[in-house]
């Protein structure tokens, strides 16, 4: 049943491409610009002939013209293995009664993860989660997305740091999603990503956040982290502004820090807009924001 | 069981019904909802009061509201009301020396007696037989006179304290019933007892005879009490009664020894023997003996010796000092008397003047017979109508309340055992909150 469940999701990702935000360094043959130039099709400029080039690729009509030997460069494609790193832990566990932040990120991850395989990237995906962690290597394989959808019909819950498995991911790929509420290890992630992305890396940041967090609901006097049950703090009107003040401070830091790190940084906020926007925006940072915001 | 100040129970019943209505208002810390992003909230601590379906903490519930209880009840007085009779009786027996014969008044009385009745003895002073049953038995003639103004009085304090089991009280006088029984307040007390009154006679003792009012005044022949005696009446020769206004001679107290005589000493000038002077000598608006009172300012020179033997006092000035008292001497007395008679003004022909000289020269205390009560003195002393209701009976100003230390040391006890087993209940809220780890990134 998890093809229906997610059938909605893949609909509405069709037709979405999702480019490297840089040349690849893979030698497979993909769809991403690759930093390595080659024989394909696709002609990019001519060069003067050098001793050793092939010959097959001197381009005889322009030695007509010029009398003068140049080889025809075409741009090579490659693939750009994603890895999908999904937080199942307490905190995605919210609201109790949805598991809307939860519901959010499996979705965005499988959205992605069919994005790539649709451009033909191998894509792979880590759900941690204490008890039932899983780990996808990166595969082209037509199976791999519905045993991504099984992995993921789970419920959110327990407490484990994300940054182990963040650096597990980022050894398999050269493109990392963390989709995540960031209320856990927060800097020992950004340290790894920091690292991941001066490599060269793509490093995609989704932060899931939910309406009842930016706004709480007032009738709630008394809040306890699902997480950390002995951290329980009580939701006066003072106490609300300063929340406010807080969270909101902490989310533009957030996105600073990893936009400084050389990762994208998107907001997803459960309830609020379409998830074919929100897809736009993580795999078209530039064009999906000026559709989110026209 | 009926309670002397209800109010007081009213008011524990209404802290009780409060307590049981605090114990549905709790404060307590709220239920916890989960939030992720908790530590961006500042740390504080929080209870909330709200209405409990069900009273909290029933056990703390019900030792408060029994001690409310118990103590309003204390504050309020409960008394043990025994089952109620129709009638009790009081009864007044006369053992003074009027009476002949003590086992009439025993007789009577002991016909008269059931359980829960009273029995009080009187003479000049009244007594509260209990026990009556085997104490009857041991009733003795007195020497003292009967005076019913105090027997009165303390029948109506023993009708208080057997009101509340009866629904009426009957007063039975067994007495000879004489005249010099009654006084200017026997009325006055009889009237406060709100029911008709028995009155049962027994026989008088032989000397309670009447003796003539006459004084024997040796005095000069202008001399105010001796025109006052005669103005009044009273004068006579050779009375049981002799009035000197000179000096006394051993010869006169022989006389007054010898037999049963009075002898009045009443200087014109100078103190009364056994009288010294006092400090200050002032004036007193009125002298009275007995019945009698003489309203005239007069002078206060002298006062009795307190050296002297006792002596009673027949006449008193209007402030209650003595102005005249009595010694007895033999078979007779002597009355000295402090009281100036001026030599001016017309104060020796006024009848109270010669009331209060009929009042000194009555005959010696010890001697003094009386006759019998007046027939409209013994109509007023029994009166008519119904018994005395218990309702019509003033309650006693005191009234023992032997539960209330019972109930206040319940009421003790559960105090103290509150906090006990409130230390044993669980608690109405978690832990405070006001201890926190510190909190992490972002909620600085």
């Amino acid at each position: 049943m998890a093809i229906a469940t997610f059938a909605p999701v893949l609909d509405a990702v069709r037709g979405i491409a999702w480019p490297a935000l840089r040349r690849v360094r893979s030698s497979i043959p993909g769809p991403h610009v690759s930093v390595v130039r080659g024989s394909t099709d696709e002609f990019v400029e001519y060069r003067p002939y050098r001793q050793g080039d092939d010959p097959k690729k001197i381009d005889w009509k322009l030695v007509g013209r010029t009398d003068r030997v140049y080889i025809r460069v075409s741009q090579e494609r490659a693939i750009l293995p994603t890895m999908i790193l999904l937080d199942a832990t307490a905190s995605m566990a919210f609201p109790t009664a949805t598991h809307a932040k939860w519901d959010l990120a499996r979705r965005i991850g499988i959205a992605l993860a069919a994005v790539a395989r649709h451009r033909g990237d191998p894509v792979g995906m880590t759900i941690v989660h204490p008890e039932r962690a899983r780990t996808f290597e990166p595969r082209t394989r037509r199976t791999v997305l519905e045993e991504m959808m099984r992995a993921v019909e789970i419920a959110a819950g327990g407490s484990l740091p994300l940054a182990p498995a963040t650096v597990d991911a980022m050894r398999r790929s050269a493109r990392v999603v963390l989709i995540s509420d960031f209320l856990g290890d927060a800097d020992a992630l950004l340290s790894a990503g920091r690292t991941f992305a001066a490599a060269g890396n793509e490093l995609h940041a989704v932060h899931i956040v939910d309406e009842g967090e930016l706004e709480p609901d007032p009738r709630k006097l008394l809040l306890a982290d699902p997480e950390q049950p002995e951290t329980r703090r009580p939701m006066s009107p003072p106490a609300r502004a300063i929340y406010l003040r807080r969270f909101g401070a902490w989310r533009e830091q957030l996105a600073r820090d990893w936009r400084g790190a050389g990762a994208s940084y998107v907001l997803a906020v459960t309830g609020q807009e379409p998830l074919r926007r929100t897809i736009r925006r993580i795999t078209n940072p530039e064009t999906g924001a000026r559709r989110s915001s026209g | 069981m009926t309670f002397l100040a209800p109010i007081f129970l009213y008011i524990g019943m209404a802290v009780a019904a409060g307590a049981v209505a605090l114990h549905f208002i709790v404060t307590r810390q709220p239920t916890s909802s989960p939030l992720p992003t908790v530590r961006f909230i500042p740390v504080s601590s929080v209870r909330v009061t709200t209405v409990a379906p069900v009273p909290e903490d029933l056990w703390v519930l019900l030792i408060r509201v029994l001690a409310a209880l118990l103590i309003g009840a204390a504050f309020a007085r409960p008394v043990l009301v025994p089952e109620r009779r129709p009638v009790a009786r009081v009864v007044l027996a006369d053992v003074s020396r009027g009476v002949a014969q003590i086992e009439e008044v025993r007789d009577s009385s002991r016909r008269l007696l059931a359980d829960g009745d009273a029995l009080i003895a009187f003479d000049s002073a009244p007594r509260e037989i209990t026990n009556f049953a085997d104490s009857l038995a041991t009733l003795r003639k007195s020497g003292a006179e009967a005076k019913l103004s105090p027997a009165l009085i303390a029948a109506l304090r023993t009708a208080s304290e057997l009101r509340a089991a009866v629904d009426s009280i009957e007063l039975v006088i067994v007495s000879p019933l004489r005249a010099s029984a009654l006084d200017g307040a026997t009325h006055a007390v009889r009237a406060l007892w709100p029911g008709r009154v028995r009155l049962v006679h027994v026989a008088a003792s032989a000397d309670t005879l009447a003796p003539q009012v006459g004084i024997t005044v040796r005095a000069a022949d202008n001399d105010g009490v001796a025109i006052a005696a005669k103005v009044a009446g009273i004068a006579a020769s050779d009375a049981a009664v002799r009035l000197l206004r000179d000096t006394p001679t051993a010869a006169d107290s022989s006389w007054a020894a010898a037999g049963r005589r009075a002898l009045v000493r009443w200087p014109v000038a100078g103190a009364p023997p056994g009288w010294r002077a006092r400090a200050t000598v002032d004036t007193a608006g009125a002298v009275i003996a007995g019945d009698a009172a003489l309203v005239y300012p007069l002078e206060r020179r002298w006062e009795p010796d307190s050296a002297a033997s006792p002596l009673r006092v027949v006449a008193r000035w209007v402030d209650g000092e003595p102005a005249a008292v009595e010694r007895a001497v033999g078979a007779g007395c002597v009355r000295d008397v402090a009281i100036p008679v001026p030599t001016r003004g017309d104060l020796v022909l006024r009848p109270s003047l010669g009331l209060l000289l009929r009042a000194l020269g009555a005959p010696c205390e010890s001697t003094t017979g009386s006759s019998a009560m007046a027939p409209a003195d013994m109509l007023s002393l029994s009166g008519t109508g119904p018994l005395a209701a218990s309702d019509a009976i003033e309650p006693p100003d005191t009234v023992t309340t032997p539960l209330v230390p019972w109930l206040l040391g319940a009421a003790l006890f559960l105090a103290l055992l509150e906090p006990l087993v409130r230390r044993g209940s669980p608690p109405l809220w978690d832990e405070d909150l006001s201890e926190e780890p510190v909190d992490q990134r972002g909620a600085a």
